[in-house]
């Protein structure tokens, strides 16, 4: 039996205000749902024929219904069957953490995530062992690659058949550890900013006079956000073991001034205090003494003086599907070829 | 360092919670008082969804305008239409906002900048791009703020609103009020787009989707989305998500809700409580002083509801005066 392909596709995403300060882009749920058709057809062509998916209420399933029913009236056989969790929806984030522990429980081998970097967090809190697939329809995505949906759903159908061996098709991730006194809070697993604003608001981050601290699972000059500070200044591959923290300081302070595309369209000057290599199981203090924690992106956490806040870099924290590898590995060894 | 981790001082986060708390009580009596029958017309309860008017009104002045729906009461409290006035007007008195001849849905205040509750769904986002651009022209940075509900949200005026805010780049923040049910019919039904920031995107107006439930998140979006109108930044829309604790109008049975729905939403979605949580959590406001307030605007309430009870109606003779206005 055709093993079973997890979906979870956030309807919610792309809707903070950096559509009105930043021009980011608007993904629109059409086209959240003509993604996740596309990923069904790679899928299906690779032999897999049975999929989960996270319900929603926000038209997804209702437009993805709608496109099987068009398929069964012209006979196109291209789909594979389509259940969604029964589960009741709530449009938060509890959905998302719900459906990948059922898709867990179902016995998923792999869960493709459309979202942006904190739907991919919440995924990745729950998923445990099991691989993921992202494809990018957030606003400041430093996590998903961005490439064409339907190359990560023919990645995912490949290296969940097991036509593509397990140590090319699938990689390992770091993640961050946010500890408040004797537990763990949350996770990061682009970045976690250290921000002054002492509530969480509208969540997101557009005032860098209120960046302090930085610390990263890697860093890459290519994406955008704040990992973007850490990429400008020493890139870290997602295969490093270390991460990168960043001292950010008011601009008087400065030893480097750095354009940074912090956001989209949007490249402002960050003060760069320091920056140093962070170690794998070496738990650092925040200097701020109150302010909150961004995760990915967003600001989620507030504390102060009385809170022992600790932030850690794990290892090995999960695992994702290297569409990368898994194609290459197809061209050479003609796995496409009929 | 500060104890006040909030981006608003201490007296306004005072501000912030009068105002709620008095829409709170405003509401809940008028729910106690429409059922004794001496109340004209309708009223539709804005209970539940203070934390919307009231996080996106404190960054307004009078001279920007504001354009309300059928479920205005909150809108004016929290633009500061004076509660005696209104609570006559919702009587029927003479001494109400429009000397008792507009009732609920038609509660004005031209000084306050208030244009009025609205009867008809989405008429008030046409005559709010009229008021923007009458400030676009003066030059005077005044802004204007047109509410409406995830049901009106379907009517053309709105979508048209959209277009020609977007075409003349007016100072117009088009807010829908997203509490799920358009009278009683759920939005998973009724809205064909599905996401509102998706409707707003087809204009070339950027949206921004909020928990309407946490004033905080409401102030910060409104406050940066209405700084931009102000400057010249155009037209935004903005989404609060919210519940409304009271039916579409009083006396709906709401047999469209889910078993337990109402008791959920005031245990665990209660905007005032969620504000009172945080704050007095904070050590910013004491309980001590929360009480103070909610004892004034209880007097507050009191009082209004005694003086329009009192207070007579209009004479037939004003039958047609203030009816129409002449240019």
């Amino acid at each position: 039996m055709a093993p079973l392909v997890g979906i979870i596709a956030n309807p919610v995403s792309a809707s903070d205000i950096r559509r009105v300060v930043a021009n980011a882009s608007t993904l629109q749920v059409t086209d959240r749902a003509n993604i996740v058709l596309r990923v069904l057809s790679a899928l299906a062509s690779c032999g897999i024929t049975n999929v989960l998916m996270m319900p929603e209420k926000s038209g997804i399933r209702r437009h993805i219904n709608r496109a099987y029913e068009r398929a069964a009236n012209l006979k196109e056989d291209i789909f594979p069957q389509l259940n969604h969790i029964r589960m009741d929806i709530t449009s938060t984030v509890e959905d998302t953490l719900l459906a990948t522990r059922k898709m867990r429980e179902a016995g998923c081998a792999a869960i493709v995530v459309l979202g942006g970097d904190g739907t991919h967090r919440a995924v990745v809190s729950q998923c445990g062992d099991i691989p993921i697939s992202g494809i990018s329809t957030g606003t400041n995505n430093a996590f998903p690659e961005h490439r064409e949906p339907t190359i990560t759903g023919l990645a995912t159908g490949l290296a969940v058949s097991g036509k593509v061996p397990a140590d090319i098709a699938f990689q390992s991730n770091k993640r961050i550890d946010i500890q408040i006194g004797d537990a763990i809070r949350d996770i990061a697993i682009v970045d976690v900013a250290i921000v002054t604003e002492r509530f969480v608001g509208a969540k997101a981050l557009w005032k860098p006079e209120n960046f302090r601290e930085l610390y990263v699972t890697f860093s890459d000059p290519e994406v955008i956000g704040m990992s973007a500070i850490a990429g400008l200044l020493e890139p870290v591959t997602r295969d490093d073991p270390d991460g990168l923290v960043v001292k950010i300081v008011p601009h008087h302070e400065a030893k480097t001034i750095l354009k940074v595309p912090f956001a989209p369209g949007i490249i402002g000057p960050i003060g760069i205090g320091s920056w140093q290599r962070m170690k794998a199981g070496v738990p650092a203090k925040l200097d701020l003494p109150a302010g909150t924690i961004a995760l990915d992106g967003e600001r989620e956490l507030a504390f102060d003086q009385n809170d022992d806040v600790s932030i850690t870099l794990v290892n090995n924290a999960f695992r994702t599907i290297n569409v990368s590898a898994v194609m290459q590995y197809a061209s050479r060894n003609g796995l496409m070829r009929t | 360092m500060s104890n006040n981790p909030f981006p608003l001082p201490k007296e306004k986060l005072l501000e912030a919670y009068t105002k709620m708390k008095t829409i709170r009580e405003f509401e809940e009596r008028l729910h106690v008082e429409f059922a004794k029958g001496d109340i004209p017309g309708f009223v539709h309860l804005y209970a539940g969804e203070e934390a919307s008017g009231t996080g996106i009104m404190m960054h307004l002045e009078d001279k920007d305008r504001i354009a309300s729906t059928h479920r205005g009461h909150g809108h004016c409290i929290a633009k500061g239409v004076d509660v005696n006035g209104m609570m006559a007007e919702i009587y029927g008195k003479v001494t109400g906002s429009c000397r008792g001849k507009g009732g609920s849905m038609h509660i004005a205040d031209l000084s306050k900048g208030m244009m009025g509750a609205n009867g008809i769904l989405g008429a008030g986002a046409p005559l709010i791009c009229g008021a923007a651009l009458a400030s676009k022209y003066r030059g005077d940075g005044g802004v204007g703020i047109t509410f409406f509900g995830d049901g009106a949200s379907n009517q053309g005026t709105v979508l048209e609103s959209m277009n020609l805010a977007a075409v003349w780049n007016l100072p117009v923040i088009f807010v829908v009020e997203n509490n799920g049910y358009a009278e009683s019919t759920s939005i998973d039904y009724a809205v064909a787009v599905d996401s509102y920031i998706d409707r707003a995107a087809g204009f070339g107006i950027p949206g921004v989707t909020v928990d309407g439930t946490d004033f905080f998140a409401v102030h910060e979006a409104a406050g940066e989305i209405i700084k931009r109108a102000r400057e010249g930044g155009g037209p935004a829309f903005l989404e609060c998500k919210m519940v409304r604790f009271f039916g579409h109008f009083e006396g709906d049975a709401q047999t469209y809700r889910a078993k337990g729905e109402n008791e959920e939403n005031r245990a665990n979605k209660d905007c005032i409580k969620i504000f009172r949580k945080r704050v007095g959590g904070a050590g910013v406001i004491s309980d001590a002083e929360f009480e103070k307030i909610d004892k004034a605007v209880m007097h507050t309430i009191e009082e209004s509801v005694q003086r329009a009870k009192k207070d007579p109606l209009p004479s037939a003779k004003e039958l047609l005066t203030d009816v129409y206005v002449s240019y």
